[in-house]
């Protein structure tokens, strides 16, 4: 059986047919270094994905990292002043580092 | 209503009974008097559509595309190089499914230039995805283009469709043509909306797609495309339910009961064939004639069960795939190979290149050949050129 796919290939904008795709190949993610980021939003400009925006919460403005865009190049761990973005291995899926 | 049409006006005509909405076109001769005529239409508020006027053939599709994708009714006429042109864009109609009805005046493709007929246009675009009709005449022009949009447009297909006719043989050539009522024709083709784009729910289409995904949507495609054969035909009944005139679905039979050498061809061929079979049948020879109406998807199935049972095939190419030879005859013996009796030897002709004129007699003439190499026992060549001294 062939899979069930829309008959106009298509899928929501930024991502690969059906689902993001860059989850798939990245082999690392930042993650946000508790207590450091400072939300200045310089990260933001670098980042050649888009995957990164400030979000307003009840606290303020809070760095948010969208995982489903991010293809793991660290360039927003190299770029923050602040050190607040550490780099961390992709362990997905039974097959070990590339799920 | 009865009128004298050539090719192109008959386009012209089909074209504003079918209602299209959109027509991207850039000038090419001799598709060009389909595309001045229809603007008249619109100019004369006799049609209601946009003409979108382009910078090439290329573009012209790519805004077909755009149209279909927003749910209008396009048209695109072009032919020879503007066809060549535009393969690139071919190629994204077919993957994204989209009913574009485009009418082909097939020209021999340059180099050398040349504008007069052949089907070297149309074959060159074989493995598009593109649903391809070849029309015998004038009448078939118009109905086949009516026949197209709703074979296009139908739910189980949703695949482009090129409706073939020969330069200056048909388009050109005025012929008498019963038209339509238009009341009939909305009857036959409601307008048929179906946006692929939402602004409600934003999606992108033509997305990059991985190995886990392509080849499904290529099955899909294929599929679709194998399927449309058998829509084609419900079509044709339909259409003939309304005009009282059917085009035989995929395939037109021609004196085949008691045929032992048949004639296979496509396009204005068809015609001189037909005559051809009722001289040779009034000299008590038993010919026939299998007209291919559907080149894509090749009725391969059928023509299998229509030849296996004759002595002798003899197929007419009016294109040449270098280095291979007519894509016809290559389709007509690649369905009768395979399990079962011994099937019939195919003689393959290339003829009528570049307008070089193929008459009744050069076909009796080639049917004389044939039959001279059946009493000698010779085994067909892979093809032959006809009229190269
Ligand atoms: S991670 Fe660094 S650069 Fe990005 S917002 Fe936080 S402090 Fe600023
Ligand atoms: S790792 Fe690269 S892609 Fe991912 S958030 Fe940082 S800059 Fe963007």
């Amino acid at each position: 059986m062939a899979k069930d796919l829309p008959v106009v290939p298509s899928a929501p904008p930024g991502t690969m047919a059906l689902k993001p795709v860059a989850a798939a190949w990245r082999e690392r993610h930042p993650q946000i270094i508790e207590g450091r980021c400072n939300a200045c939003g310089e990260c933001l400009y670098f980042c050649p994905e888009g995957a990164l925006k400030l979000k307003e919460t009840e606290k303020g403005k809070e760095l948010e990292i969208n995982l489903d865009f991010c293809k793991g190049c660290g360039i927003c761990a190299h770029e923050c002043q602040r050190q607040a973005l550490r780099m961390v291995a992709e362990y997905t899926g039974p097959q070990g580092l590339l799920g | 209503m009865r009128q004298l049409l050539n090719g192109n006006e008959a386009t012209a005509i089909a074209a504003r009974l079918a209602r299209v909405e959109v027509l991207a076109s850039y000038p090419i001769t001799p598709a060009a008097p389909a595309m001045e005529q229809i603007v008249r239409f619109i100019s004369e508020g006799k049609l209601k559509a946009k003409f979108i006027r382009v910078e090439s053939d290329h573009s012209a599709l790519a805004a077909a595309v755009g149209a279909a994708l927003a749910g209008a009714r396009p048209l695109v006429v072009t032919n020879s190089q503007g066809l060549a042109y535009m393969s690139e864009v071919l190629y994204h109609a077919s993957g994204l499914r989209l009913p574009i009805v485009m009418a082909v005046v097939n020209r021999g493709l340059a180099a050398p230039h040349t504008r007069f007929p052949d089907h070297g246009d149309a074959i060159a675009q074989e493995g598009s995805g593109w649903i391809q009709l070849f029309c015998e005449n004038n009448q078939e022009v118009l109905d086949t283009l009516l026949q197209a949009y709703r074979l296009a447009e139908d739910e189980r297909v949703r695949l482009p469709v090129m409706v073939h006719y020969e330069s200056y043989i048909q388009s050109h050539t005025r012929e008498v043509v019963e038209v339509p009522a238009p009341e009939t024709v909305d009857k036959f083709l409601p307008l048929h909306r179906r946006p692929a784009l939402d602004v409600d729910n934003p999606q992108a289409v033509n997305v990059v797609t991985g190995p886990d995904l392509y080849m499904d949507y290529k099955y899909r495609q294929d599929k679709a495309l194998q399927d449309s054969q058998e829509v084609l035909c419900e079509v044709d009944t339909a259409y003939a339910e309304l005009t009282g005139r059917s085009w035989g679905g995929t395939l037109g039979v021609y004196r085949l009961d008691g045929a032992e050498h048949i004639f296979v061809t496509m396009g204005s061929l068809a015609s001189t064939c037909r005559e051809v079979v009722d001289m040779l049948r009034e000299d008590g020879l038993p010919v026939g004639l299998l007209k291919v109406r559907c080149f894509r998807p090749f009725p391969g199935e059928k023509v299998r069960s229509l030849l296996k049972g004759a002595r002798t095939v003899t197929v007419l190419d009016k294109n040449i795939v270098y280095g291979s030879g007519g894509a016809l005859a290559r389709e007509v013996r690649a369905s009768l190979y395979g399990p079962g009796p011994e099937g019939p030897f195919v003689y393959s002709y290339i003829a009528g290149l570049g307008g070089r004129d193929v008459t009744s007699e050069d076909v009796v003439r080639i049917y004389q050949m044939v039959e001279e190499k059946v009493k000698g026992n010779q085994e067909p060549l892979p093809y032959e050129w006809y009229g190269i001294e």
